[in-house]
């Protein structure tokens, strides 16, 4: 399947008038035909965009993943849907990463919670005696 | 780095018994998402499919990730999966979301595109990827249509007039068949009061006789089971029998238990399998 929208210039949420004036200028003639059958009939157009939706994801998906030479990824579909590979690190690592990093978290709370506590507490209580000695006197 | 919230596939995989079983879940219910709204009979098939699956959490938050097309979690689970199987250990998998796909009636444009996407990402190579699909569904893979093509929608509309003309057919042969019971009534009314209640007897055996002949074929369910343990259709109780008990024998998890959790998973899937079509076909024949 082919990228209508890109091949015309356009983004997929143009609207009505921006794909008339488009195929109007389109000068390729076979793209036109196609464009008016797909793009300017209500329905089709919903179907086209379902379809163009998940093929940009898949692309997207295997611009992440490396699989931007598989074998089934050919023709029109891969010439129109490919991305530049993506440089965006592993799914998987960030969030190894990310559960490493609140692991280092959790146990440099647990280890020093318990001395600040006192210590907060302390404080807590030298600064509400000086307030009173100092109401009082 | 600031610390992003965990999202609910994540938070679900840190839950997960088994977190390739969780990824393959949420392929399989996108699969399932990319054929459009996932009802209650494509939930059910979707738990009986994966019924050996050991993500030990509830199927639901996976299905609302799924149809909610979350790019992120699905990256996720595909390189999980992509971690835990490849080539010929994806196999069970890939035969999974191949029978989603072709559940009541043909794949979906955007079934085709997922499938393609699911061999390359598990290093299936199209040649093998073919025949399996074929031992599944049953029909050979063919490339998709092409709704940037005016053909498609020519074809579409071309199949659409015909059913619309199938269906006035049946329509009238439907009021011919209503206007003859209707004169037939009026004839027996005009007989006497007992004739008419035989009338009644008739008809209603006639309406069951009618919905006998409706009863679906004997389906695509008992030839897929078939297909699964290498039979013919037509083939005897004892020869299921026999069949299930060289299957079974052959892909029991235990055979593989000293080659790591990977090949018992994989093992289990397929005896899981193997199982469900003995005992579909124990049950119908």
């Amino acid at each position: 399947m082919r990228d209508l929208y890109k091949r015309l210039g356009l983004s997929p949420d143009a609207s009505k008038e921006a794909i008339r004036t488009a195929i109007d200028t389109c000068q390729h003639s076979a793209l036109k035909a196609d464009a008016q059958m797909v793009l300017q009939v209500e329905s089709r157009r919903d179907e086209y965009d379902a379809l163009h939706t998940t093929l940009c994801d898949i692309g997207l998906l295997r611009a992440r993943l490396g699989l931007t030479h598989g074998a089934y990824w050919q023709d029109s579909v891969a010439n129109d849907f490919s991305l530049p590979p993506d440089s965006a690190r592993s799914r998987h690592e960030e969030l190894v990463e990310r559960l490493s990093h609140a692991a280092s978290w959790h146990n440099r709370w647990r280890a020093w919670h318990a001395p600040w506590l006192i210590a907060g507490l302390f404080s807590l209580g030298v600064l509400a005696g000086a307030a009173l000695c100092h109401m009082l006197l | 780095m600031p610390i992003a919230r965990f999202s609910p596939f994540e938070l679900l995989l840190l839950k997960s018994r088994h977190q390739a079983d969780s990824a393959a879940l949420l392929l399989l219910a996108w699969v399932l998402a990319s054929r459009g709204h996932i009802g209650d009979p494509e939930r059910a098939r979707l738990t009986e499919l994966t019924s050996g699956f050991r993500h030990g959490h509830a199927l639901e938050p996976i299905i609302e990730i799924a149809a909610s097309q979350d790019l992120a979690a699905i990256q996720l689970a595909a390189e999980l999966l992509q971690k835990e199987c490849h080539g010929e250990q994806a196999y069970p998998f890939l035969r999974l979301a191949i029978a989603l796909a072709v559940e009541g009636g043909k794949p979906s444009l955007a079934n085709h595109h997922v499938l393609r996407f699911l061999a390359d990402l598990l290093g299936v190579a199209p040649s093998e990827f073919a025949p399996l699909f074929e031992a599944v569904a049953g029909k050979a893979f063919a490339n998709p249509d092409d709704p940037s093509r005016t053909g498609y929608w020519q074809a579409k509309e071309h199949h659409r007039q015909q059913q619309e003309q199938h269906r006035q057919q049946q329509e009238r042969h439907n009021s011919q068949r209503e206007q003859e019971r209707q004169r037939r009534e009026r004839d027996y009314q005009e007989q006497s009061r007992e004739r008419e209640r035989r009338d009644e007897r008739h008809h209603y055996q006639r309406q069951r006789r009618h919905a006998g002949d409706q009863a679906p074929p004997p389906g695509d369910r008992t030839r897929r089971a078939l297909i699964v343990l290498g039979l013919q259709p037509g083939a005897s109780r004892s020869e299921i029998r026999k069949a299930y008990r060289r299957l079974a024998q052959t892909h029991h998890p235990d055979r593989v238990y000293t080659q790591g959790e990977a090949r018992v998973a994989s093992a289990s899937l397929r005896f899981q399998r193997i199982k469900s079509a003995y005992e579909y076909l124990m049950e119908v024949s």
